[in-house]
């Protein structure tokens, strides 16, 4: 049997019933893990009375875009929703990549007195959980006026994500090799001009990283936008579904969630398909929540 | 991964001299003013309430009215609390709930994908789409699912001769609990897959062959390699995954509201409650540090995880 079977790359020996698992498996799996999504794509181009009758033959191939013809005239303001997420997700990315850059170029390159409190304080700062101080959060936003504002959204969002965004971007630059930035001084080139030009190429993907996560996290993120938010000019995509659910708006019409829940997902799935590269080097920097 | 967490000042490792000639180029005042405005966010919106919260639980703190200092009466009265004392009870068992789930399929998962089959790329790429899209909008869609005699699940299990179809998920604190934590299994375990995989891929290949060569086979080589070697990323992905849980609120507000009664009512969902509905800030913010102080704990261990693992 021995001289029949290799080796896989993990240094495992490589079996015909190995095979046959994995075949059987991959295929098992990859149903249980794509058709639920599909399915989701498949209700939103129902009816909202079909999706919630008992399955008739004679109606349920009926496929319709009025789902999403509602989004833009129907009830809740779902586009006027989308767009509130796309520019607090938008932001929230740009502010996030931004400020981690700056930061974690200084904790990287900088020796200065307060480096190992600041840094002790971003790491201190990732223990504690924004879902456990929502209620002061709220009260002092509120003082702020950053309620009912996506400008606060985006500040909120941008905390949330910044800790992560600094350890990946210290790391980005402490990869990077100090001569570059010695021939760059010399030339007399200002901190600024070495960052955004000589250094650019080489933190890129840490920043793409960063971007990414920050995106994805503002996009999706649910329980700050719903405490903060009570305009319903303001509602992000899933604050707005949520009261479309709740029947703030009459009738829950279920077609229109199912075309909400297939808007909110493509820009995840686009983005993490086209940037999976950049997705798990954040992975393997350690910083993600469940 | 090793270098994440060290301290900062670790990053520059020049002689003196050369550190005098470098302050040159790299001014400490420089170096202040790019991190302050991150440190400057950090500590308005994260730190600065952590200090507030601690002095509105001393307190009464209504939405509107006079702030009257409480002493330790909110803290005190969290013992009489039943409805905090149950969400803390639902939370538990919930967590208690999906935690080896996630684990056994996000392993399951790794064993699929690790080695450089066909196909393996498109498969690890499918199982963590749905942690992609997030549990927010697998809420929304599992709602429409668990409808009785209309919803998939339903539909499914009726197909198979298991119910008749009718079952009402969401009404049913039992039936509720189970829906969500099998929709969170499903959701999150491509996060332990992706971790555990990285890991497995890490092994020495000669591990394997030698002991191949011992005529180990493929469960002992399992249980006897590859779990050992990974128990600082089994523990880390086991921790990552119970604070989620502990924080569960997101899946439970659209799917339940926490309902019927309070049956399937988490703690974020119960202190979310009480702050924005009875409007009890000073109460809920006790409850609030009592989170804070778990969850911290809970992450200082997985940050000592990561740190060890350099």
């Amino acid at each position: 049997m021995s001289s029949t079977s290799s080796r896989n790359d993990t240094g495992r020996r490589e079996t015909r019933t190995k095979r046959v698992l994995y075949a059987v498996g991959g295929t098992g799996a990859f149903g249980v893990f794509t058709v639920p999504l599909a399915w989701g794509l498949f209700r939103s181009v129902q009816p909202g009375e079909v999706i919630v009758a008992a399955p008739d033959p004679a109606t349920f191939f009926d496929l319709t875009a009025e789902n999403f013809v509602a989004l833009v005239t129907g009830p809740g303001n779902l586009i006027r929703a989308v767009g509130n997420s796309l520019v607090v997700a938008l932001c929230t990315a740009a502010l996030t990549t931004v400020l981690a850059t700056a930061a974690g170029y200084g904790f990287a390159r900088f020796r200065f007195r307060a480096a190992p409190v600041a840094f002790a304080l971003v790491v201190a700062s990732m223990m504690v959980p924004f879902q456990a101080i929502l209620t002061p959060l709220y009260l002092q936003m509120n003082l702020m006026r950053l309620t009912d504002s996506l400008l606060g959204l985006v500040l909120f969002n941008t905390t949330v994500n910044l800790p992560f965004g600094v350890l990946v971007m210290r790391n980005a630059f402490s990869s990077v090799p100090g001569e570059l930035e010695d021939s760059a001084h010399i030339d007399g080139a200002s901190t600024f001009r070495i960052v955004t030009s000589v250094l650019r190429p080489l933190i890129l993907p840490g920043a793409a990283t960063v971007a990414l996560y920050a995106f994805l996290a503002a996009w999706t993120e649910f329980l700050g936008a719903l405490t903060f938010l009570t305009d319903r000019d303001l509602y992000t995509l899933p604050v707005a579904m949520v009261n479309l659910q709740q029947g703030t708006y009459g009738d829950i019409n279920f077609g229109y969630i199912a075309a909400g829940s297939v808007i909110a997902m493509i820009p995840c799935v686009v983005l993490y398909v086209a940037l999976q590269r950049f997705y798990v080097a954040g992975l393997a920097s350690g910083a993600v929540k469940g | 991964m090793s270098a994440v967490l060290s301290a900062p000042a670790a990053a520059p490792t020049d002689a003196a001299p050369a550190r005098r000639a470098r302050s040159l180029t790299h001014p400490p005042r420089t170096g202040l003013l790019l991190v302050a405005p991150a440190l400057a966010m950090i500590a308005v919106f994260a730190l600065a309430p952590l200090a507030f919260a601690l002095g509105i639980s001393f307190t009464n703190w209504p939405l509107i009215g006079e702030v009257e200092f409480a002493g330790l009466t909110n803290y005190v009265n969290i013992g009489n609390d039943l409805g905090f004392l149950r969400a803390v009870g639902y939370t538990l068992l919930y967590t208690a709930i999906v935690t080896l789930p996630i684990l056994v399929l996000g392993y399951a998962l790794a064993v699929l994908v690790r080695t450089r089959r066909r196909g393996a790329t498109l498969l690890r790429t499918v199982f963590f789409l749905p942690f992609v899209v997030g549990l927010t909008t697998l809420s929304f869609i599992a709602l429409l699912e668990a409808q009785p005699g209309s919803g998939a699940v339903n539909l499914v299990l009726a197909a198979l001769g298991l119910t008749d179809g009718s079952t009402a998920w969401l009404v049913d604190g039992r039936l509720a609990t189970v829906l969500i934590s099998v929709l969170v299994i499903w959701g999150v375990s491509g996060l332990t897959m992706l971790l555990l995989m990285s890991g497995m891929q890490a092994i020495p290949r000669e591990v394997y062959e030698s002991a191949d060569l011992d005529g180990a086979s493929w469960w002992q080589q399992e249980w006897r390699i590859t779990i050992p070697m990974l128990r600082r990323t089994i523990a880390m992905s086991l921790v990552i995954s119970v604070i989620g849980s502990l924080l569960a609120f997101t899946q439970f507000y659209i799917l339940t509201s926490g309902g019927p009664g309070s049956a399937t009512t988490t703690v974020v969902l119960h202190i979310y409650k009480r702050a924005f509905v009875q409007l009890q800030l000073g109460s809920a913010t006790a409850l609030s540090i009592v989170l804070v102080v778990v969850v911290a704990l809970v992450t200082a261990l997985q940050l000592r995880l990561l740190r060890g693992e350099e």
